[in-house]
């Protein structure tokens, strides 16, 4: 990383620094029990890539990379991820149920534009011409829609998860700048999950919230499931041997279960079937 | 305008929501409240073909019961126009988790 990079990057860990509060960031105090995620272990003998910016990349592997950075969205360039921000600001100035949730949602909107700056960096560094390309989330769960705070506290609990839960394999990916930020981000989008979910233990705390929240349950529970993509997808392997990833489809969505349905059974809600209402399995 | 947009607004409507114009960028849409105008909500347009219909009909009870709607009620109303059974029927089930539809 250049001088100039470091220092900017400096800045802005200043800047988080200063916004910290017992509550904010929620990955604190989840980190600070121990590692919240699972391992996720390649179980396949592959070899051991590893590519660099500016080093020139195998064209499967680039093209491979560029699809799951487009799913990824995270970008300043990316029309569509401003737009689900804004969509999320909207929210949060219209529907909040206290002060305090409110500015948690600022904050929240904070660490995902630092996201922004840290994948624009990568994508100029891998192809310029996508630094700037409009990629619209195209998974479903993305564009559910969010007519309470309990939904919006559900679409943080699931969907930033799925985001933990991919930064969780990228600690390994044979990209370099990538694997460098995993950690970052992995951190970062399991506090947005852990924001959701604090959200949600005081949605819950009486038996109206409750009764809401097992209700909203049987759209969203199906949507986090489905956002890991079918369990025989054709590329999944390609990935893998490329080290792009560790796991199959069906190995993440398990482990991500098995996580949030422990969560779930904790705010006293029941876990609804899994294969209910779901499109990809 | 899409079909699957087209899709969101019919389901809405039913249940006295209105789908604003694109919010920023396009993708994502307010969802105002017939009545009032005031936003409740948001959707975007990547939902798959016939989900919007069904959202909107698994939430019928919570709009009855008020646990999802605008504050003005006109979502209360507009459900017990279209099944006065079912209405009253989410209503007393919500009452008895505690609620006070």
């Amino acid at each position: 990383m250049s001088d100039t990079r470091t220092s900017e990057m400096h800045v802005i860990a200043e800047a988080e620094q200063r916004g910290r509060t017992d509550l904010w960031p929620f990955w604190r105090r989840a980190y600070a029990q121990g590692d919240p995620l699972p391992k996720l272990t390649c179980a396949v003998n592959r070899p051991a890539y590893r590519f660099d910016e500016d080093e020139p990349l195998p064209e499967e592997y680039k093209t491979l990379l560029l699809r799951m950075l487009r799913h990824e969205g995270e970008r300043a360039g990316n029309k569509s991820f401003l737009g689900l921000m804004a969509s999320c600001l909207d929210l949060a100035e219209t529907i909040f149920p206290t002060a305090e949730a409110k500015l948690l949602k600022a904050e929240y909107l904070a660490e995902e534009l630092k996201h922004g700056i840290m994948f624009h960096r990568l994508a100029v560094g891998l192809d310029r011409s996508f630094a700037l390309l409009d990629v619209p989330y195209a998974h479903y769960a993305f564009h559910l829609p969010r007519e309470t705070w309990a939904d919006d506290a559900m679409f943080h609990f699931f969907v930033d998860l799925n985001g933990a839960f991919h930064s969780r394999d990228w600690r390994e990916s044979s990209y370099v700048p990538l694997q460098k930020m995993a950690a970052t981000v992995e951190r970062d989008e399991l506090g947005h999950s852990e924001m959701g979910y604090y959200f949600l233990q005081q949605i819950c705390a009486d038996a109206r919230g409750r009764a809401l929240a097992q209700h909203l349950l049987g759209k969203w529970y199906p949507a986090a499931l489905d956002m890991f993509g079918r369990s025989d997808s054709p590329n999944v392997p390609k990935f893998i041997q490329w080290g792009l990833k560790s796991v199959g489809n069906a190995e993440i969505r398990h482990a991500y279960k098995q996580y949030v349905d422990g969560k779930i059974a904790a705010l006293g809600l029941e876990v609804p079937d899994e294969r209910q209402n779901r499109r990809f399995l | 305008m899409s079909d699957i947009v087209e899709e969101i607004r019919s389901a809405y409507v039913a249940v006295g929501i209105r789908l604003d114009h694109p919010a920023t960028y396009g993708t994502y849409y307010r969802l105002l409240c017939a009545g009032c105008g005031r936003m409740v909500g948001n959707v975007g347009d990547k939902l798959l073909p016939g989900m919007a219909a069904a959202l909107v009909d698994q939430q019928f009870d919570l709009y009855a019961a008020g646990l999802v709607g605008c504050a003005c009620g006109h979502q209360q109303e507009r459900t017990r126009a279209l099944d006065a059974g079912r209405w009253e029927a989410a209503r007393q089930r919500y009452a008895s988790a505690g609620g006070t539809a």
